[in-house]
């Protein structure tokens, strides 16, 4: 987020005040800035159409791998943005602070001045921590003896989007009368930030209701604290003043449960579609962790991630633009030949991906690792000191391997139904790819 | 909603809106899609439409939305802020310093290193090398052989043997006004002011026509930059010549007019640098871009205009002055040019939008065009309107006693400087035509139409891209 600092208002020609500048911004440039295209450089194997395609929508990775090998840096002139597919290319801008900026979602909403973002402070990262663990496995008990018995359970939905939704409400501690409505609002808010505007009308009145339905729970538990998130947030002491309901649903807000929701649905599709890794998890329960890993490379639910150069940066023989938009595509780079063998095949014992949380540059033990974005950068706390919480990638993989573990034990035998005929998908451009039915048939053990 | 598993269930349900694609329905003209509203009433705008057909055939009333609505659109699909209101898409163009013209679109890998790109003294100065050729005296020597390239395509439809092009029937001769005069004249103007030979001209209308169609970054990008590279490859050969030997323009009776532009430029010094074979280059691919295609657009949109109104038609003939008038009207009802990029180079905030430094901010010369704060009545074509200035164009624009300036040429340090040469081929062109032209009248069979199957296709973003004329012979 850029910092704004107000100063003088410039008057236009005709007495309309127009700008307020900051100092930001080097000001124009000139001539040598530009760099012109040369015939060898045209782009002419893919038209910026497709990529806002319904075919591209549902299977990305064809014109990903164009991109890839053909474009590295790719300029899209529709969506006026540049796209960044190679892995090496992708982690190392991903990383780079200094030179790109993200933009929070507040600013997609046009509301930056609302609430603060507390994902950063250390009770608020425990209280998360804590409750995701507590809750994880005695919820997905839960959730397993309900579909025990029935004749299809359809994993998409009933589990995968299920679980960290409910997930999130006991982390909060949300009472249990106001659970579906308070989800029901969260998911608007979380699918409004982008383009379409009637999403963003939805979820503008989800925050405006959230924000009214937190008020009284948390001064509520500002004198009577819990042991959980909203408790912890309402307690906080922070230098400029106590914390506020805009607080914590800007809080809520950045964050996701997207990676864990897409995540989980990725991952038991990819299983029910390859019966033969399903038996190998079986047989060797310790793979369900490097299934979890290998689906968040083969399969990520946020394929990319939005950066801006934060000033005109040299990369890739270029000039790029301060203000810049670079497209981080997580689905080109995780299927990049160059890092990984086979990419495009699904195997869950894998020896050439990461298998511990990745940290720094994702290349813990020496090997890459799946990128995902929706958990956010790799901890900048590479020794996980004592006095932190185990990093937002590592509670993921524990909640999905907790809450896979469960259904393993509960039932014996888990197939996709006959006739079922699952595929993973982006209802919308820019919204996470996955499975949104996967029709299954649970035998209890 | 009950519980979660209630909710969780709707989301299997994949009847909701697919994505960045919509077939948005063909609407009436001058009537927008329901795109939803706020709880306060306020229309909701989907920038989806942008990428639309409905929206380029029939954009003016969207461009109202955002007028009216969001006035500086924040539009996230495309990743660009749509400045539509006259003051402020004005204003922008004035602040050189704020609102600089680089990076450009997709134009840079075609066009080259052109003046569209420059801002400041180094845009200053090179602009004068070879704006001053086509104003004031310079373009005033020039008119005599614009009329004389007019009179020779005219000529030239006795000759043609297209039945789309000429065809007679019973004492009514029916000509396609693009392909018969308007696509080429244009092309042959900036030939002879740059001082092209005879020969090459060919080759350069296909050069022209390559580069135009690869401005899109699209699949014909790479035809264009072939195009652009064969074009300096051929610019390369003349500007060794000329360096060396300068040529000259003259006029019917062999009278000097002085050096053509390719040959001012040879000698042209910035920093006490020649200019490049590419900077040269880039400018002659600059002027070509910019004066065929738009000064195409204005003749074709004039005559379709003007002929749907015949009241305003008949008034020409009887004053000749008129068309003066008619020429800018037409400019403001359905320019060739949409629009010009821009990126800001501070954090500002504009209409109460914050755009941080480095955004694509287009300035949409249409809708500042059809802005009602402006124009009464923006939609209606009239060439008699009293808000409308139409004498002589002026860099700084004019606004006073009620009247304004259009947008299509822009204002400020990137004012068209073809603005007046287009101005004298349009104009000229027209009267020669209307001269030879006995009763003409739009054949309607031959044109597009409408959705209702009717009346005649709005000309929406793009220009007429043929007009059917009956005259009597």
């Amino acid at each position: 987020m850029s910092a704004t600092q107000p100063s003088d208002i410039i008057y236009g020609r005709n007495g309309v005040a127009i700008t307020k500048r900051t100092g930001r911004g080097g000001g124009y440039r000139n001539y040598e800035v530009h760099q012109r295209e040369r015939v060898g450089e045209s782009t002419e194997q893919i038209k910026p159409l497709q990529l806002i395609s319904p075919e591209h929508l549902h299977d990305p990775y064809p014109l990903l791998e164009i991109l890839r090998e053909h474009y590295p840096f790719y300029r899209d002139w529709l969506a006026n943005a540049y796209w960044v597919t190679r892995y090496n290319d992708v982690t190392s801008l991903f990383a780079d602070d200094p030179n790109y900026e993200t933009r929070s979602k507040r600013w997609y909403y046009g509301i930056e001045n609302f609430g603060r973002d507390l994902r950063e402070e250390l009770p608020v990262l425990f209280a998360q921590a804590d409750g995701m663990d507590t809750h994880a496995e005695p919820l997905a008990v839960e959730l397993a003896s309900q579909f025990a018995g029935r004749d299809g359970t359809d994993l998409a939905t009933e589990f995968a989007a299920r679980f960290p939704l409910e997930l999130l409400t006991r982390v909060l501690d949300i009472p249990r009368d106001d659970r579906a409505r308070f989800v029901e609002r969260y998911w608007r808010m979380q699918r409004g930030m982008f383009w379409d505007p009637l999403a963003q009308q939805a979820g503008r009145d989800a925050i405006t209701e959230l924000t009214a339905y937190f008020e009284p729970l948390l001064e509520t538990r500002r004198s009577a604290p819990g042991n959980d998130l909203v408790s912890t947030i309402a307690n906080l002491e922070l230098d400029d003043g106590p914390t506020t309901a805009a607080d914590l649903v800007a809080t809520l807000l950045e964050g996701d449960h997207e990676t864990l929701h897409g995540g989980l649905a990725n991952l038991w599709f990819l299983l029910l579609t390859h019966p033969e890794q399903l038996d190998l998890v079986r047989s060797e329960r310790r793979l369900l962790k490097h299934a979890w890993f290998e689906t968040l490379r083969h399969s990520t639910p946020v394929l990319s991630a939005q950066r801006f150069a934060r000033h005109e940066v040299e990369r890739f023989g270029k000039l790029i633009p301060e203000g810049a938009l670079i497209v981080l595509s997580a689905a080109a780079a995780n299927r990049d030949p160059r890092i990984f063998d086979a990419p495009d095949q699904f195997r869950v014992d894998r020896r050439d991906v990461c298998q511990r949380e990745p940290r720094g540059m994702y290349r813990a033990d020496g090997l890459a690792a799946g990128i995902a974005f929706g958990l956010g950068r790799p901890t900048r706390h590479p020794a996980v000191p004592e006095d932190r919480p185990r990093s937002l990638y590592a509670l993921t993989r524990d909640a999905a391997v907790t809450a896979s573990n469960v259904m393993l034990e509960t039932f014996h035998e888990i197939r996709l139904s006959s006739k079922a005929e699952p595929t993973l998908q982006a209802r919308r451009i820019w919204e996470m790819h996955t499975c949104w039915k996967l029709p299954a048939t649970l035998t209890s053990s | 909603m009950a519980s979660i598993a209630d909710f969780v269930s709707t989301l299997a349900d994949d009847s909701q809106d697919p994505g960045a694609h919509k077939d948005f329905p063909l609407m009436p003209e001058g009537e927008a899609y329901d795109m939803g509203h706020a709880p306060d009433g306020t229309p909701l705008f989907d920038p989806r439409i942008l990428d639309s057909h409905e929206f380029m055939r029939n954009p003016y009333p969207y461009y109202r939305i955002l007028r009216d609505h969001y006035p500086v659109f924040h539009d996230k699909l495309h990743n660009t802020y749509w400045v539509t209101r006259y003051d402020d898409v004005s204003n922008c163009y004035f602040d050189d310093e704020g609102y600089n013209t680089i990076p450009k679109g997709s134009s840079s890998g075609v066009l080259g290193n052109t003046q569209l790109e420059l801002s400041g003294i180094e845009h200053r100065r090179r602009r004068n090398l070879y704006g001053q050729h086509l104003v004031g005296q310079a373009l005033k020597a020039r008119v005599p052989s614009i009329q004389r390239l007019a009179r020779q395509k005219i000529d030239d439809w006795d000759t043609i043997d297209d039945e789309n092009v000429v065809s007679e029937k019973d004492g009514v001769r029916t000509v396609a006004l693009g392909a018969a005069f308007a696509n080429e004249f244009p092309i042959r103007v900036v030939c002879e002011v740059l001082g092209f030979p005879e020969e090459a001209r060919s080759d350069f209308y296909y050069w022209y026509n390559s580069m135009m169609s690869g401005l899109g970054g699209s699949e014909t990008h790479k035809q264009g930059l072939e195009a652009r590279q064969h074009l300096e490859d051929y610019v390369e050969g003349i500007v060794a010549e000329r360096r060396d030997t300068p040529t000259y323009l003259y006029d019917q009776d062999g009278k000097n007019l002085g050096k053509d532009i390719i040959s001012k430029l040879c000698e042209s010094k910035v920093d006490d640098d020649f200019l490049s074979t590419e900077e040269i280059t880039s400018n002659i691919t600059l002027i070509v871009a910019a004066g065929g295609e738009t000064t195409r657009g204005a003749i074709m949109n004039l005559w379709y205009l003007l002929l749907q109104h015949p009241e305003q038609f008949a008034a020409i003939q009887q004053d000749d002055a008129l068309w003066d008038a008619a020429f800018h009207e037409t400019l403001r009802h359905s320019s060739p040019i949409g629009g010009q990029p821009r990126h800001n180079s501070f954090d500002v905030e504009l209409q109460g939008v914050h755009v941080p430094a480095g955004s694509l901010m287009q300035m949409v010369d249409f809708s500042a065009n059809h802005d009602e704060r402006i124009f009464k009545n923006p939609e209606t074509f009239n060439i008699f309107r009293d808000d409308l200035y139409s004498g002589k164009l002026l860099r700084s624009g004019y606004r006073k006693d009620g009247r304004c300036s259009h947008m299509a040429f822009g204002v400020g340090p990137h004012l068209c400087p073809g603005a007046w040469i287009s101005h004298q081929e349009a104009v000229e062109g027209s009267r020669i035509l209307n001269a030879r032209l006995k009763n003409p009248r739009i054949n309607f069979d031959k044109q597009p139409k409408d959705i209702d199957g009717k009346s005649l296709a709005p000309i929406g973003l793009i220009s007429v891209r043929e007009l059917h004329i009956d005259y009597d012979v």
